[in-house]
């Protein structure tokens, strides 16, 4: 018999190990969805200055490694017109006499680094016309045309490939010229061998223009590092993209990027020589802020496609197949095989005591499905009405059920109390809230009664305390996202909590609590030991 | 380790006692013999062991109806829940008063109830109020015992028991649970009863307890706790060990109480008797119980077993 046991708890903990493992090393599986936690919330502010009859001012647009949502713009009265073009989004509103117009954007972006690690070489002789603008070298001073010569000449000289001309001025711009937001020619620059972000973005984008491969200015923004944290104010910064082996290549000469661009940055728009003059001080101001969404949100889309794309077992038994409102429910029954481990550790192993055996989960699951500290407000009110009440109608000899029925009704009367008082119970879950008293009414109030008045008010508070304490552990469970996500995607590990309930189930050793209990033997036998 | 002294000493711990005795040696078929005290009654009256008379079985609400006049013909009695456990819901009654028309009924802490006072605590009984499992139950209005004289300078308010743990058919371990006022004269230690532990050869108390703590005089008479030896001794371990036989479970607590007139008679049985012994007889369960399997199968009769205790414990 005990070797059956010990059989059957070793498959229990180990099966569903190997199981891991095979979907981790075998089919090279993720065991939880990534997580997507780079969303931002984007707002821009852009006012007019006085005297301009209309403004137009550039807006972010979806693109690689960037997508956006939740988009929204407000003007006050004005009309606001939008162009779309290949580099961006344009607003165009018109400003009415002798008021300040506003225009604000709110969007919810979400990037993902570039990273283009290959770029093989490119001797691409024609480009389609479209690409006119981003070939058209601008007219140069001569001192600054000169000084360019100079530096072609001295790096470029004999580069065959546009790819290798290209890196060849990444390096120079990138390593040989200093950030210094003083100088602000290109003449200037190149005799120094000092420049602003905006002049080596300008640099690079004559050099690669006069290589004839396709090259634009990015204006873009960089997103604070830190969560929460009071940014200093968001300005426009600058970066070059050119158009290589048929796609654009992000390259950043002022942070030595190449080929890359992390996604702590994010592009308002992509050719800033169309919107130079727009974003110019004295015809806007703008300000920008930019958040981290509060969302802490897994990728699962993605992980389906994922374990789909298998081909294995797998991809025919996972959750991510059910309909989407019983993979919400799953993803919460899930997690209470866990709550029953930490309950079995706590009763068997601690010797926490608590009222009735599954009432702590039962708890847990209201907290879940309203909020902690709205949760245990209701419950410890529930539980003094009832133990009041009790009180009043013992004195009524009422027969039980009845009795109970009208605790049973004081505490719906308590629920619209709450609803009335509350402004906001939208985040208490309608469906589940009714329920979930009743249970606890039925269940509980009566014998919390009794149990003050058989066994005194120190022990019951001890259970109620207990419980309460066992509710709370379950409900920090349910905090852990990952640990959600893991039990959602790796169903099988039900098996492994089962061999450890059976390990915890097949303990005879004492419980922590039986050490206080028998201290007293232990000392008084110790004494007595001593006498002898 | 952190508990190496509670295993030095041979103290049973409740996952122990559960897992290594009650499941092993109780069978699920016969808890209803000693959780439902009817059919403990039952079963006894066919043994010839003697236990408190019931007067009446209340098993419905309707027959809560003429209680009165059923009532009015006793003197005294005890309400209790035929599935209770640890005395909850057990009332005793100890002088039915009749004023005319009315009766009225004083409790052993002098507390005055009337009839449908009586009626409502019965119906909560019948509703599982007090019930092991939260089950309907019903109600056994039971002949009230009178406390054995010895007890007199050791106990406050109501009777004494005699708690034997029985393991085998052999009894291992045995206390005597003394009211007190705090426990509102019950033999109950959760309620604060004096825990006295009894040798086991001699009926004498060895030691005592209220609430895991050791005393040595009654907190409410003030008499030397020590003093105590049990008369019939040998028939109160003889009754436990027959219990044994006439209920079939391997580890159970039975719980005795001396009347004046009937000597040792059978008070209830319990098939998760508590730990709290251990500490009253500050001494460890594990080596006796161990010592009663070393024994094997031995096909001895209740009066042998007993005998066997008493030389051996």
């Amino acid at each position: 018999m005990k070797r059956i046991i010990f059989y059957i708890t070793a498959f229990l903990l180990l099966f569903p190990i190997g199981l891991l493992l095979y979907k981790s090393q075998v089919l090279q599986l993720a065991l939880v969805p990534q997580k997507v936690d780079d969303v931002w919330n984007f707002h821009l502010t852009v006012k007019s200055r006085d005297g301009e009859a209309q403004s137009s001012f550039p807006l972010p647009r979806a693109g690689l490694g960037m997508r956006i949502s939740d988009e929204k713009i407000k003007s006050n009265d004005a009309k606001v017109f939008l162009d779309t073009n290949d580099d961006s989004l344009m607003a165009t509103w018109s400003n009415k006499e002798n008021t300040k117009n506003r225009l604000t954007y709110t969007a919810k972006v979400d990037l993902k680094t570039i990273n283009i690690k290959q770029i093989p070489r490119d001797n691409t002789q024609s480009y389609p016309k479209e690409f006119d603008r981003y070939l058209k070298v601008p007219e140069l001073l001569a001192d600054d045309e000169a000084s360019i010569k100079n530096l072609e000449s001295a790096i470029l000289e004999g580069t065959e490939d546009k790819t290798s001309a290209i890196r060849k001025i990444y390096y120079y711009v990138e390593e040989e010229i200093q950030r210094n937001t003083e100088v602000k020619t290109i003449h200037g620059t190149l005799t120094t061998g000092k420049g602003s972000p905006l002049i080596k973005a300008r640099l690079f984008n004559i050099m690669a223009k006069r290589r004839e491969v396709p090259s634009r200015i990015v204006v873009m923004i960089r997103l604070p590092e830190k969560r929460n944290s009071e940014a200093s104010k968001i300005r426009f910064t600058f970066a070059n993209e050119v158009y290589l082996n048929n796609r654009w290549v992000p390259i950043d000469t002022n942070r030595g990027f190449f080929g890359k661009r992390p996604d702590s940055f994010m592009v308002v728009h992509r050719n800033y020589e169309e919107i130079e003059k727009l974003i110019s001080k004295n015809k806007v101001s703008y300000s920008i802020q930019v958040e981290r969404a509060l969302i802490n949100k897994y990728n699962k889309k993605d992980f389906k496609k994922e374990v789909l794309r298998s081909d294995s077992f797998f991809s025919r038994f996972n959750l991510y197949r059910l309909p989407l409102p019983l993979q919400a429910m799953f993803t919460t029954i899930l997690l209470i095989p866990v709550g029953t481990l930490v309950l079995a550790l706590a009763r068997n192993i601690i010797g926490i005591p608590t009222f009735g055996i599954f009432t702590p989960i039962l708890l847990t699951l209201f907290f879940k499905e309203t909020s902690f500290g709205f949760g245990m407000l209701f419950f410890l009110t529930v539980v003094a009405i009832g133990i009041g009440e009790r009180y009043v109608l013992d004195k009524f000899h009422l027969l039980a059920v009845p009795r109970l029925s009208i605790i049973l009704i004081l505490v719906i009367m308590l629920m619209i109390v709450y609803s009335f008082s509350s402004a906001d119970l939208s985040f208490v879950s309608q469906k589940h809230l009714a329920f979930f008293p009743i249970v606890i009414v039925t269940t509980n109030i009566e014998r919390l009664s009794i149990m003050i008045a058989e066994e005194g008010i120190v022990n019951t508070l001890k259970t109620l305390l207990g419980t309460l304490v066992i509710a709370s552990l379950g409900y920090s469970l349910y905090s852990i996202s990952a640990l959600e996500m893991f039990m959602f995607s790796n169903p099988e590990l039900l098996l492994t909590i089962m061999g450890l309930l059976i390990l915890i189930g097949k303990y005879k050793g004492y419980r922590l609590s039986e050490l206080i209990r028998f201290q007293d033997l232990v000392r008084q036998k110790k004494k007595f030991e001593g006498l002898k | 380790m952190i508990f190496s002294e509670l295993k030095e000493l041979g103290i049973l711990g409740i996952n122990n006692r559960v897992g290594r005795y009650i499941l092993r040696h109780n069978k699920r078929a016969n808890y209803p013999l000693v959780d439902n005290k009817v059919l403990t009654a039952e079963r006894a009256r066919a043994w010839g062991i003697a236990t408190p008379e019931n007067y009446y079985i209340i098993e419905n609400y309707g027959t809560l109806k003429n209680l009165g006049a059923k009532l009015e013909k006793l003197d005294s009695f005890v309400i209790k829940p035929a599935k209770g456990s640890q005395g909850n819901g057990i009332i005793v009654i100890k002088e039915v008063i009749r004023e005319g028309e009315k009766i009225f009924f004083r409790r052993s802490n002098d507390k005055i109830m009337d009839i449908d006072e009586i009626k409502h605590h019965l119906s909560g009984i019948l509703s599982g109020l007090y019930s092991l499992s939260g089950q309907s139950d019903i109600a056994i209005i039971q002949a009230k015992i009178d406390k054995h004289p010895i007890f007199d300078q050791y106990s406050f308010g109501g009777i004494p028991d005699i708690r034997v743990i029985v393991f085998m058919g052999f009894p291992v371990m045995s206390m005597v649970r003394l009211p007190t006022k705090a426990s509102d004269g019950r033999a109950n230690l959760h309620q604060g009863a004096i825990g006295a532990g009894l040798d086991l050869s001699t009926g004498h108390t060895n030691n005592a307890v209220i609430r895991n703590q050791v005393i040595t005089h009654h907190p409410d008479t003030g008499h030397e706790l020590s003093g105590l030896k049990l008369p019939f001794w040998r028939e109160i371990l003889e009754l436990s060990a027959r219990c044994y036989d006439m209920v079939g479970l391997g580890y159970l607590g039975a719980d005795i109480v001396l009347t004046p007139d009937q000597g040792p008679i059978i008070l209830e049985l319990n098939a998760r008797p508590g730990l709290g012994i251990q500490i009253a007889n500050l001494a460890g369960l594990v080596p006796r119980l161990e010592k009663i399997q070393s024994l094997g199968d031995q096909d001895l009769m209740a009066k042998e077993r007993a005998h066997f205790s008493m030389t051996h414990f």
